[in-house]
């Protein structure tokens, strides 16, 4: 780019960097921390946390109780376990329904494709609120509001774009010429899209579903307002921590677990697309 | 010049421009910290929903020539949450009993001026030095209501149905004949405390094993109820969707009167069941927060006349410890036991005191368990 | 074309189009239940214009939006520039992380660290942090993306004729890199105008912003005039993300 002398190089690369990362730590990083600090203090008489410095009256310090407590009931193993499959679901019902519609854009001349493409983000222009809330019009007359099937629903109304965008991306790359070979030497439909297609758009359906899966995990709203009583997740779990119960400690704690889950996911894709690596 | 200093001058130039320009932004930002410019004559509360009527607050606003402002929450955990996340600048808040008691402890309150209170005397006795503020010297009982069930008269008549016991909601043996029909308060106190009444035990019971059977009874009730409500159930008893709900009185009292506007083909009726319920004793308080303590007095004072006072029980059906508004409440909603327990159906009624930081939590683990089986 | 493909996208197509058209043909229903088409009003906008908490709601999206797509366009295209350039390690684990987590983590940290830590009181400076945090990773990534698809040779051609550092900068690599810029503010402002999660956590008492008050009138009462908001903000949105594809198409093929 830009050719600087030594010092000038230097200079220029803290004075660009800096600003971001000193934002960035103070605001991401160091309250990061903090939700940890906060899962092994004790929760305050009245809600929020206990001091860590004893004051008499209530406990203060660190303790473990607050994931002793986690662990010792399975109801919370429950709703974590019900997350996943929610996202799971989620996700292998977004990779059914964006795999035609991503192929379509894919095989399309240049021109139309910028306009489907278009098309397919546009309503990811609309608020995602007003999005869930269109399901509360629709569901609600067939009286299938407030079940775990509109939480579904809602769940991959608001993904399916995160889906079509990076399977669309891999499968432009596939080279028709394979496809081609794959029929002169007498393969059928399903037996070139299965052989050929399908494992080489794996590293795209990947990408589409860490997209999809991880940003799942933690809604509250949708099962908040599509859901019954009992469509309770993570998510919510953790606001009802601080806005409800004013358990924070507990909050953290769940806050913590989930961001466990997701680092592990992250990784776990990381890992997987090295190995797969050629077509992400 | 050397090279190399001005070859350092001129890479400086463009990090400098771009540092300038984020901090011109980030030096705006303090001014949106600071509280928004206030008229100088408001009085801001924090209540209830419809807890105050329209007409009760034009007629302050005319006496005091000052403007009320409201804001509004729906319970009293929605109000600690919010002072928690540092609300502030609120003159008036209105908890109940045991948000009393937690927000003395916390400092949260200003004390009152009992001088600038002169119709004080006004409230009746028993409701004067509660439990959680002896003296009064925080707090002023305002309004006060039961949890109870409320039902539609002609139906359960119909389905030979008692209406005066918590059974109606717990026993699979009546509930058979509501399925579907039924909701109960998506509450976790509320709900634990009915199922703890009906067990013959006090709400402010902390042992565990007792509210595992609190647990049990609700569960096996469970399958029977269409859904967990705090305030859909006012309408959906008033078009007749639902038969039986477990809330508040005045919420029943209002589904009553909408019914009966609605001429409606059946009525809608509310009771206090035999084995005692909860009741909430709501309070006007005064939070440090707030700009304008002396507006704030004038507004409990004027809420203590005896006119002011009856408005909460004709208007929103509300109980009212104010023995000067005794006189002017229509005669029948100061008749209804609902409403208005008699002495002997008082000592069956409870109020709820929050529990400690480690009973609070098991209690919440059971209200996920009581949802998610 | 297969016809099955068609079908199949047409009916995908479908499912993601027809539930904003109901959204938007009902803001015109006249009834307040909103149960079912009654008739044909635009009562509901006239309302939604006259509705005091709603335009102080959309004031303060407006100028939350504006002041933190500002700062996180400048913040995000210097972590850009030094992503593409310096390839520090922590870099791109720092600006991503808080655009790749669920929003609701970012929420809770924020809430606790400003309560806890700074005991400051929710309101418009706590939302606009917010959404700079999450905004700064967008922009870096349109910005370095941007960067990665310029021609070296351009800046080599321009030294070789004698361009200073800075006038290389001024007039070769600003203006290609504008293009990007523009794309970054314009997505940060429909990610800030948007956001509910995060905001719900750090909004506090007395500021509302235009996804909160809807959240609110949904959990409440709904009438038409959600809808009437709800089509609003999507017209908005919709031509901001339509001028940001122009500036930056590569970009919303998206980010993994």
């Amino acid at each position: 780019m830009i050719r600087l002398g030594a010092t000038g190089e230097r200079l220029a690369k803290w004075l660009i960097s800096l600003p971001p990362t000193l934002f960035l730590l103070v605001f991401f990083v160091v309250p990061s921390l903090i939700v940890v600090l906060a899962s092994f203090r004790y929760p305050g008489e009245f809600g929020g946390l206990a001091s860590l410095l004893p004051l008499g009256g209530e406990a203060s310090g660190l303790t473990l109780s607050t994931y002793r407590f986690f662990f010792s009931d399975y109801v919370y193993f429950e709703i974590f376990l019900k997350s996943f499959l929610v996202a799971a679901l989620t996700t292998l019902i977004c990779i059914v329904m964006a795999y035609p519609l991503a192929w379509l854009i894919a095989r399309s001349p240049k021109k139309r494709r910028d306009l489907l493409v278009l098309l397919v983000i546009l309503p990811f222009a609309s608020n995602f609120l007003i999005r869930v809330y269109a399901w509360i019009i629709i569901l609600g007359p067939f009286n299938l509001l407030y079940t775990s099937f509109a939480v579904i629903v809602g769940m991959v109304y608001v993904h399916l774009p995160f889906m079509v965008l990076p399977l669309y991306t891999n499968l432009e790359k596939h080279d028709p010429v394979l496809l081609e070979a794959a029929q002169d030497l007498g393969a059928n439909a399903w037996t070139r899209f299965w052989k050929i297609t399908f494992p080489l758009s794996l590293p795209g359906i990947f990408s589409g579903s860490v997209l999809v899966f991880i940003p799942v995990l933690g809604m509250f709203a949708i099962p908040e307002l599509l859901g019954g009583v009992g469509d309770i997740l993570i998510g919510n779990l953790i606001k009802e921590q601080f806005l409800d119960n004013r358990d924070w400690p507990l909050g953290a704690m769940l806050s913590i677990m989930l961001t466990i889950a997701v680092l592990a996911l992250a990784g776990l894709s990381a890992w997987a697309g090295k190995g797969k690596g050629r077509m992400a | 010049m050397s090279k190399n200093a001005k070859a350092r001058r001129k890479t400086t130039w463009p990090a400098l421009l771009c540092a300038l320009a984020s901090l011109r932004f980030l030096l705006l930002l303090p001014f949106f910290a600071a509280p928004a410019a206030r008229a100088a004559d408001t009085l801001y509360l924090y209540t209830w929903n419809n807890y105050i009527s329209a007409e009760t607050v034009q007629r302050f606003e005319a006496h005091c020539r000052c403007r009320l402002k409201q804001d509004y929450y729906s319970d009293n955990e929605e109000m600690l949450a919010k002072l928690d996340a540092g609300a502030s600048g609120y003159d008036l808040l209105v908890p109940t009993g045991n948000a009393v008691e937690a927000l003395i402890r916390r400092g949260a309150l200003r004390p009152l001026d009992h001088a600038q209170l002169p119709h004080l005397g006004n409230l009746k006795a028993e409701f004067m030095n509660s439990w959680f503020d002896q003296g009064n010297r925080y707090s002023i009982p305002y309004a006060y209501s039961i949890t109870l069930l409320g039902y539609n008269i002609e139906k359960l008549r119909e389905l030979g149905l008692p209406t005066d016991t918590w059974a109606l909601i717990f026993e699979p043996e009546y509930l058979a004949k509501l399925k579907g029909k039924v909701t109960v308060l998506n509450s976790q106190r509320e709900l634990m405390a009915a199922a703890m009444k009906y067990l013959g035990y006090s709400v402010r019971e902390k042992d565990p094993a007792k509210w595992e059977q609190a647990k049990r009874l609700i569960l096996r009730a469970k399958p029977y109820w269409a859904t967990f409500s705090n305030s859909t159930y006012i309408k959906d008893l008033a078009i007749g969707n639902i038969w039986v709900a477990h809330g508040y009185s005045n919420d029943m009292f209002r589904a009553q009167q909408d019914a009966l506007a609605a001429g409606r083909p059946f009525t809608v009726g509310f009771s206090t069941p035999k084995e005692g319920a909860v009741l909430a004793l709501d309070n006007f308080v005064l939070h440090k927060s707030g700009k304008r303590p002396d507006l704030a007095h004038r507004f409990i004072d004027f809420m203590l006349d005896g006119e002011n006072a009856a408005d909460v029980s004709n208007l929103i059906g509300a109980g009212n410890p104010n023995g000067a508004a005794t006189p002017r409440i229509k005669p029948e909603i100061a008749g209804n036991p609902a409403i208005f327990p008699t002495a002997q159906e008082v000592g069956r009624l409870e109020m709820l005191r929050d529990f400690d930081a480690k009973s609070r939590r098991i209690l919440s683990r059971m209200w996920t368990e009581i949802k998610v089986r | 074309m297969k016809p099955w493909l068609w079908a199949a996208s047409l009916s995908v197509y479908a499912f993601l189009y027809v539930p904003l058209a109901v959204v938007v043909l009902f803001s015109f229903n006249d009834s307040a239940l909103n149960a079912e088409w009654v008739g044909f009003t635009t009562a509901w906008y006239a309302k939604l214009l006259h509705n005091p908490e709603m335009l102080g709601a959309a004031f303060n999206s407006l100028v939350i939006a504006v002041i933190s797509s500002s700062v996180a366009t400048v913040l995000g295209a210097m972590a850009g520039i030094a992503m593409h350039r310096y390839r520090p390690r922590f870099m791109p684990f720092l600006t991503l992380t808080p655009v790749a987590m669920p929003e609701i983590l970012l929420g809770v940290s924020l809430l606790l660290f400003f309560r806890q830590i700074l005991d400051l009181t929710l309101g418009m400076f706590s939302i606009v942090i917010a959404h700079i945090t999450f905004s700064i990773g967008f922009v870096a990534i349109i910005i370095r993306a941007r960067l990665a698809g310029m021609d070296e040779s351009i800046f080599e051609a321009a030294r070789d004729l004698g361009a200073t550092p800075w006038a290389t900068f001024k007039r070769v690599t600003f203006p290609l890199i504008l293009p990007g810029i523009v794309a970054g503010f314009l997505m940060s402002f429909t990610l800030s105008i948007d956001d509910f999660v995060i905001t719900f956590f750090v909004a506090g008492v007395g500021v509302s912003t235009l996804p909160l008050q809807i959240y609110s009138m949904i959990k409440v009462a709904v009438t038409p005039e959600v809808n009437a908001v709800s089509t609003l903000l999507m017209l908005l949105t919709l031509s901001m993300i339509a001028l940001a594809s122009r500036f930056a198409p590569d970009v919303l093929k998206g980010k993994g």
